[in-house]
């Protein structure tokens, strides 16, 4: 018998007392679990704080000040002729309408009794997209001309602003585009019941506006545009996918041929979005010659990027399909197809729809490529439905977000995080649906 | 070491239903079976015995060229069904595998109902005309894998709920739905419990009235209680081929007494 030296140290240890060794090992036990807790307490604040500062700096872009003022569309202006021919009223161009505007404040500052001592320019807290609102509805009911119609219009995003705090009488005095006159007759307005601040539907379905008047731009045309995209990528890059994955996975033999695909469609996984811009650019506009800023070209490159992510992801699902269900299948005399396509398939289709659709979140969210083949564009007329619709000149939602971004005027900025908010429930609807599909269709075997 | 439940037939008036003489099979550099003679009877249970690894799993997949699926096995040699080379070019292993039905290890219904998991095989072939038909094969087969009295109050429950020994003879009922001439079963008691292994083992002995079955098979006294021929791989040469009785009392081959005795394996 060789005598072996007692690594506790003791010849009589008991367990009711820990050795060093365990308790250094608990020790280090105790310290992983800290700092694994201390990662995701950092991780989850970030993600806090992210959609903390969104929705502060987002919510207010749902709601919109707006003023109710009674226009007198006086014949004069609007008919000049007085034969009430539509073809002669929509001579009379947008510009023509703003006097009535300016009649209809100063109207409505007599009727109030309002009395503002040295105001200018009352017309200036209206946004300048009122003419085009009216003109617009005297187009539709030319037989209105020589009445009086009520309207709600937008305020100027700078009275906009001033309820929502951004816009204080210290910061309006400096402003060029409002005056604390201007903002006291707004005061004035809301007291007598003619102005207030409500939930804005058109920010998220109008079309975007320019510069000049922040307060009438939406996210209409953005929407559209990302649906035609994720439709286009949808329609493409489902089939092709799968069908690349099955017949990889499933069909091709081993060779050198299939590892070199293989791995140049993982590295294709990993090439940065903006290069399938540039090959976009090159490819779909200028060799094949498809119109710029249009979804089918945002729709073909987002296909391109989606198809990596789709065929890892399906190839992953066929991959978890246990190989006794195939070969259960071949022994009973299916063929390989057959077995692929009623039992392996419809096991791997809770996988392949959760991969899709992680895809097209992804894609949803995707902005360099589409700003390489023109969709950053100001577009402020619907596309068509589609077909059509796909060769139309259109933005997309993350686009929109970085296109209001680098406008200069600070009423954009908050449409910036409102635009996101959206982006983000679209993204979380699709998550939410992935999971669901995959809870409802996981089977085990 | 014979159990006498199963009272013993005469099987050597049975003709031959299978001939493999002069079988290599290669996975990549690996020879795995050397040079395999053999002729399986109809009507009769032919048991592979042998220690892991000894190819007797191998050769059962290349009688119904199951082996084609893994791309680096490499078959040569001479496999006669009923006197019809099964590797000549002609031949559709789908067709084949249709008349040689597959057991296997692990009990693996399709995750659908029972109904679906015989019904698929005479599905697939074109068995059957019309619903009642199906029904038919449907009952018949689960009748013959001795499951029917337990299913039949369930047939559209899922299989995959069926206990282990339950869901073997599912699979069993699955095989012989497609009506097969032989029945191969690569270790089909290996995943189940004592109880559902005699009753396996039962209805393989029934088996034998309409199929000529072959079974590979870890246990000795498995081999020993089925089988009427029985035959040892090692190292994936075909050591012995004889009748069970033989091979069990009185060896010829050192090799198979030691594997017997316990001594190898």
């Amino acid at each position: 018998m060789v005598d072996i030296p007692d690594s506790r140290g003791t010849s009589t240890s008991s367990i009711l007392t820990a050795d060093k060794r365990t308790k250094k090992r608990n020790a280090a036990e105790k310290r992983f679990r800290f700092y694994g807790l201390a990662a995701i307490c950092i991780g989850l604040s970030a993600l806090v704080m992210l959609l903390a500062s969104i929705l502060y700096q987002g919510i207010p872009a749902f709601t919109q000040t707006k003023v109710t003022l009674e226009v007198p569309l006086s014949a004069d202006v609007l008919d000049p002729e007085g034969n009430r021919d539509p073809e002669d009223i929509a001579k009379v161009i947008t510009f023509g309408y703003a006097g009535l505007i300016e009649e209809a404040v100063e109207n409505a500052i007599e009727e109030y009794g309002i009395e503002i001592e040295g105001l200018d320019d009352p017309a200036a807290i209206v946004s300048k997209q009122a003419s085009a609102q009216v003109r617009n509805w005297v187009l539709k009911n030319p037989e209105a001309v020589g009445g009086t119609q009520q309207f709600s219009f937008y305020t100027t995003s700078r009275i906009d602003q001033y309820y929502k705090g951004k816009v204080t009488m210290a910061s309006a005095e400096l402003d060029s585009q409002i005056s604390i006159e201007q903002i006291q007759l707004a005061e004035a307005l809301e007291e007598a019941g003619a102005l207030e601040r409500g939930f804005n539907w058109d920010f998220i379905f109008a079309p975007d506006a320019s510069d000049q008047r922040p307060e009438a731009a939406g996210l209409g045309v953005a929407i559209i545009g990302s649906a035609y995209m994720m439709l286009i990528v949808l329609c493409l890059a489902l089939p092709i996918g799968v069908a690349a994955s099955i017949y990889l996975e499933e069909f091709a033999p081993t060779n050198r041929l299939t590892d070199i695909i293989e791995v140049n469609i993982s590295n294709l996984a990993a090439v940065p979005s903006i290069v399938f811009g540039i090959l976009g650019l090159a490819i779909f506009i200028n060799f094949a010659g498809l119109p710029q800023s249009a979804p089918i070209v945002g729709g073909l490159v987002l296909t391109l990027m989606t198809l990596p992510t789709i065929i890892i992801s399906t190839r992953a699902a066929l991959k978890s399909v246990p190989p006794s269900i195939r070969d259960a299948a071949l022994g009973v005399g299916a063929s390989k197809m057959q077995s692929v396509f009623h039992h392996v398939l419809p096991l791997a289709g809770p996988g392949i729809l959760t991969g899709t659709i992680i895809g097209l979140a992804q894609a949803l969210g995707e902005t360099a490529p589409l700003l390489l083949i023109g969709m950053v564009a100001f577009v402020t007329e619907y596309p068509d439905a589609p077909p059509d619709g796909f060769f139309d000149p259109a933005t997309a939602l993350p686009v929109q977000v970085f296109n209001w971004t680098q406008r200069a005027d600070p009423a954009f900025a908050e449409r910036a995080s409102g635009a996101i908010i959206v982006l983000l429930v679209f993204l979380a609807i699709m998550n939410i649906t992935a999971i669901l599909l995959r809870r409802r269709f996981e089977r085990r075997w | 070491m014979k159990d006498t439940r199963h009272e013993q037939r005469d099987t050597t008036m049975n003709d031959v239903k299978i001939s493999a003489s002069g079988v290599q099979v290669y996975y990549g550099d690996n020879h795995a079976i050397k040079d395999v003679d053999v002729e399986i009877k109809d009507k009769t249970v032919t048991a592979f015995i042998g220690p892991s690894g000894c190819g007797k799993s191998t050769f059962l997949r290349c009688l119904n060229r199951m082996n084609d699926t893994i791309d680096v096995a490499r078959i040569e040699g001479d496999i006669r069904i009923d006197g019809e080379d099964i590797y000549d070019p002609n031949v559709d292993p789908v067709q084949l595998r249709a008349k040689v039905g597959m057991v296997f290890q692990k009990p693996n219904p399709f995750p659908k109902s029972i109904y679906d998991n015989v019904a698929y095989g005479p599905k697939i072939h074109g068995l059957a005309r019309n619903k009642a038909e199906l029904d038919e094969i449907v009952e018949k087969s689960l009748r013959r894998a001795a499951i029917w009295n337990e299913v039949k109050d369930r047939l559209q429950a899922a299989g995959t709920g069926l206990s282990g020994g339950q869901q073997q003879r599912l699979c069993i009922a699955r095989a012989v739905a497609t009506n097969p001439e032989v029945l191969l079963m690569d270790e089909p008691c290996s995943a189940l419990d004592p109880i559902a292994t005699s009753q396996v083992e039962e209805l393989i002995d029934e088996l034998r009235t309409n199929y000529s079955v072959v079974i590979v098979t870890h246990s000795m006294q498995q081999a020993a209680r089925v089988s009427q021929k029985t035959a040892f791989f090692h190292l994936g040469n075909l050591v012995e081929y004889g009748d069970t009785d033989q091979i069990f009392t009185n060896p010829r081959d050192k090799r198979t007494e030691s594997y017997i005795t316990g001594r190898i394996g």
